[in-house]
């Protein structure tokens, strides 16, 4: 077996912004990103959906930078961008020909120390919000599900169960004072990983981020937020109309164990040998064998979460079975991952696929478009959560130790009723097209 | 928190010059044609320890949509579930023994198996992309459950605005032409044999017919001796081609409106046939549309996005296939502004082609097209989509190589010329998909209604 070594450099500057570069001359572009330790689950009380209007905020002007300077900026350059809102980071990165490294981190500097908006921006992407959400929730087959679908049930704690997409009337109310506040809380150097990857040279890539970013002042954060769930004691369901799409659908959520905790690669494993694909037990089983549902998906992304995050499997069933029954064979499915340890066999390919997704996921992960979009999103997940950018290098060997034993110890703790939600969405127009 | 948060140096006031552009290093490729007829391009991309290959036959829907639409699409769905030695689950294990994804598909002009996994484990692969390719067993049992998928995977997708949208814009672009036809109704489905798909298999799957092309962490020649092993005693002659009556022209614009009761939001799709990615005005269209709405940065973005809101993601973009290729204008925008998104689309497209874009639009537009093209090479999955390009369209040898100095050469002049030919502002067909009770006004301003039902009746 080959081993893979990513080179990393990283180091702090004197405001706390820790900077990461991975130097690969393999083809000439640089991907550049920022990431912020602020997603949805901390947005404001009665401002759902804030963090994720708050992104599109920040690419509407800085002080140098005005409105659509740093798309037209980074298309002129030959480059993509995107920004993405999650639960415990927001991220903000581009893709670009390497001669336009400087210039980026001048853009990502510029908005970093200064974020220059008006009313009119807001109104602005306040409606360009509203259709996202249109198009990707209201007006589609199982939109929302199961991401917006499972949190209100499966949490108790409002930062983990809220409507993360945002509630029209919060959007509404929000303000330029809650932009600016937002951007005063949370948007500061010492609450930030940079991170550049691809052709270029450390030393280079280090003296650039001192020059752009250096004089950025550091400001105290808040105090950690407190995002715990209470206890679970007894299996939670809700139930959700689906307007558009004629299958029932299922999505049952376990809340895995936190990133700093022992069985957290065996969790991880063990999601693979459920899901994984096609060989998966839940879609052999489901779809090939027993044929109660047309279509299953699933997993965990135990790598970018930092608070309580589920294992969540979706399941697309025949109408002609009910939830209940179809709930019956996943639960078999369970019972037999609990009861008997599974074969060296059955883990030895898992791990291999584990390893292979991991290497695709370095390499692109976000299409091919934004190269390395995923060694650039672990880099950072594992310096803002694990202060550990290494672990790239390292991680790997915790999943290739997993052994059976540890995988049913996890089965037998974690995938119990009184760790698990569901959500049923039920069709309106079950068996015929609307 | 009382630091001020603005802290400009004059040194920040402006954006750094761009440093002297790096060449790109395409990648160089071996090129083969075995004494069978198939194709073999191979690449090494060394970065990752993985291997990506895809084996495609030139033969898609488009060949079977007069008699059996979607045939070649599940024929290609059920030749993964089973081939004479291997059982579906036996497959599925060992590819998951190699780390490998595999997808097979088929679009309008061919059909595809694609695998991608660990490089230690190349040989294996190989062989089961050989063996899907020549010994698929097309089981009874594992047919059936893939076709009763397929017709539930329909019945969604008729729920689904931007498939609805899609499907009628080909129909009116494409009258008798087999790519009019997007997917097949489930009776359709329902009346495939599983003979059709051998038959399908057996003429199409063939190496006379195939291109295979492999991107990864391997040296190419013991790579070419290997593929000369696998693939070299298949034999088969190539399917004959078939001659297509052509798309009808259209004079005027006409409003084609699919009706989805509860809708709350209006897909807008206006489109044009245009040309071919052989045609010589190729590259000054694809820069026409970068600065008409095919980027971030484009009018027609800055327009109904960034000043009106109207909507999240309008795009404009030129789809060619094999034959032919049509240009097309999107959006998903709330109900009460359909008309006035309509307005801006053909305003900017009026626009663009009235009067020259500016110096700094065309050299952003060169510069985004010229850098985003050679994003391609840095990873396995993108090398191969640009060589799939290259290879299935049957394009010049040296079109990466050269690509970005022939959009570097393009003018102000080419873009209006371009524009002026091939956004047809006069002669839109425009889709609407939404509940007409809210939009069918709106949309009667644009020219005559035709609707249809989600189902593709005339309503």
């Amino acid at each position: 077996m080959k081993k893979l070594h990513i080179p990393v450099e990283h180091t702090k500057l004197a405001n706390g912004l820790r900077v990461v570069v991975s130097p690969d001359h393999s083809a000439p572009f640089v991907t550049v990103g920022v990431y912020y330790q602020i997603g949805f689950r901390l947005e404001p009380r009665g401002r759902s959906g804030f963090a994720h209007l708050f992104e599109h905020m920040m690419f509407q002007g800085s002080e140098n930078a005005g409105k659509m300077e740093h798309i037209r900026l980074i298309n002129a350059s030959g480059g993509l961008l995107n920004g993405t809102t999650n639960y415990d980071i927001t991220n903000y990165f581009e893709s670009v020909p390497s001669n336009a490294l400087e210039r980026m981190l001048w853009l990502e500097a510029d908005r970093m120390r200064s974020l220059k908006v008006d009313d009119e921006n807001l109104r602005n992407q306040r409606d360009v919000v509203k259709e996202e959400v249109r198009v990707n929730v209201m007006n589609q087959p199982y939109g929302g599900f199961p991401w917006l679908d499972l949190p209100p049930v499966a949490f108790r704690n409002w930062p983990n169960a809220h409507n993360f997409y945002g509630d029209f009337n919060d959007l509404d109310a929000a303000t330029l004072d809650d932009v600016q506040a937002f951007f005063r809380t949370y948007y500061s150097p010492n609450n930030a990983v940079l991170l550049m990857l691809g052709d270029l040279e450390p030393s280079e890539a280090f003296t650039f981020a001192k020059r752009y970013f250096d004089d950025i002042p550091a400001h105290a954060l808040p105090p950690h937020a407190d995002v715990s769930e209470p206890p679970q004691t007894e299996e939670r369901r809700g139930e959700v109309e689906e307007k558009f799409g004629t299958l029932p659908a299922l999505a049952i959520g376990y809340t895995v164990p936190p990133r700093t905790a022992k069985d957290w690669y065996a969790m991880a494993i063990l999601d693979r040998v459920l899901h994984g694909g096609r060989a998966g037990r839940i879609h052999r089983q489901l779809v090939f064998e027993k044929q109660i549902a047309i279509g299953t998906e699933g997993g965990v992304d135990v790598f970018d979460a930092n608070g309580p995050t589920q294992m969540v499997t979706q399941i697309y069933h025949r109408p002609e079975f009910t939830s209940d029954a179809t709930i019956a064979a996943y639960d078999e499915v369970i019972r037999e991952v609990q009861e008997k340890e599974i074969s060296e066999d059955e883990l030895a390919p898992v791990k291999v696929k584990f390893r292979a997704d991991y290497y695709s996921m370095l390499e692109g992960g976000m299409g091919s478009h934004m190269p390395r979009f995923g060694l650039m999103h672990y880099l950072a997940c594992f310096t803002l959560f694990d202060g550990d950018p290494d672990r790239i290098n390292t991680v790997l060997d915790g999943f290739m130790a997993v052994t059976p034993a540890e995988v049913q110890a996890a089965a037998k703790k974690y995938l119990v009723p009184r760790n698990r939600a569901i959500v049923a969405r039920r069709p309106v127009n079950a068996g015929e097209a609307r | 928190m009382t630091t001020p948060i603005v802290a400009t140096k004059p040194q920040h006031s402006s954006p750094p010059a761009l440093g002297p552009e790096r060449p790109v290093a395409w990648p160089k490729r071996t090129v083969r044609t075995l004494a069978n007829g198939m194709q073999v391009v191979l690449v090494e991309a060394r970065t990752f320890p993985k291997i990506s290959a895809q084996l495609f036959f030139r033969s898609g829907n488009a060949s079977v949509a007069h008699t059996t639409p979607g045939l070649a699409e599940m024929t290609a769905s059920v030749a993964r579930t089973g081939t004479a030695t291997r059982p579906l689950r036996r497959i599925e294990e060992d590819l998951r023994r190699m780390g490998a994804d595999l997808a097979a598909v088929a679009g309008a002009d061919s059909s595809a198996i694609g695998i991608s996994g660990v490089a230690e484990f190349s040989e294996g692969l190989l062989e089961m992309l050989a063996d899907l390719a020549r010994n698929a067993s097309f089981p009874e049992e594992e047919f059936e459950r893939e076709r009763r998928q397929r017709i539930e995977g329909l019945r969604i997708q008729r729920t689904t605005p931007d498939f609805l949208a899609t499907e009628r814009l080909r129909r009116v672009l494409f009258g008798k032409h087999p790519y009019a036809i997007v997917a097949p109704k489930e009776e359709q489905v329902a009346a495939y044999r599983r003979n059709q798909l051998e038959e399908f298999y057996r003429q199409n799957y063939a190496p006379a017919n195939a291109l295979l092309i492999l991107v990864g962490d391997f040296s190419s020649e013991p790579m070419l001796a290997q593929v000369e092993k696998i693939f070299g005693a298949w034999k088969a002659p190539a399917p004959a081609q078939q001659k297509s009556p052509g798309p009808p022209r259209h004079s005027g614009r006409q409003v084609h409106l699919v009706h989805l009761p509860g809708s709350v939001q209006t897909q807008v799709l206006v489109g044009n046939l245009a040309i071919t990615r052989g045609d010589p005005d190729w590259y000054r269209l694809v820069l026409a549309n970068s600065i008409y709405g095919g980027a971030f940065h484009s009018r027609l973005v800055m327009n109904i996005r960034e000043q009106k809101g109207y909507t999240y993601s309008p795009r404009s973009g030129i789809s060619a296939l094999r034959e032919f290729g049509y240009f097309t204008v999107h959006a998903a925008v709330r109900n009460e502004v359909t008309a006035a998104t309509l307005t801006e689309m053909f305003y900017e497209m009026d626009r663009i082609r009235s009067l020259p874009v500016t110096a700094q639009e065309l050299e952003s537009a060169r510069s985004y097209l010229s850098g985003v093209f050679s994003l391609g090479v840095a990873t396995q999955e993108g090398a191969l989509s640009q060589l799939s390009t290259v290879y299935l369209d049957r394009l010049p040898e040296d079109y990466l190589e050269t690509y970005r100095a022939r959009i570097h050469a393009l003018t102000a002049e080419d873009i209006l010329a371009a524009a002026r030919r091939h956004f047809d502002s006069a002669n839109e067909q425009i889709v609407l998909v939404g509940d007409r009770a809210q939009i069918s006004e709106q949309a009667a301003l644009f020219g005559p209604i035709t609707q249809y039902d989600a189902q593709g009746n005339r309503v």
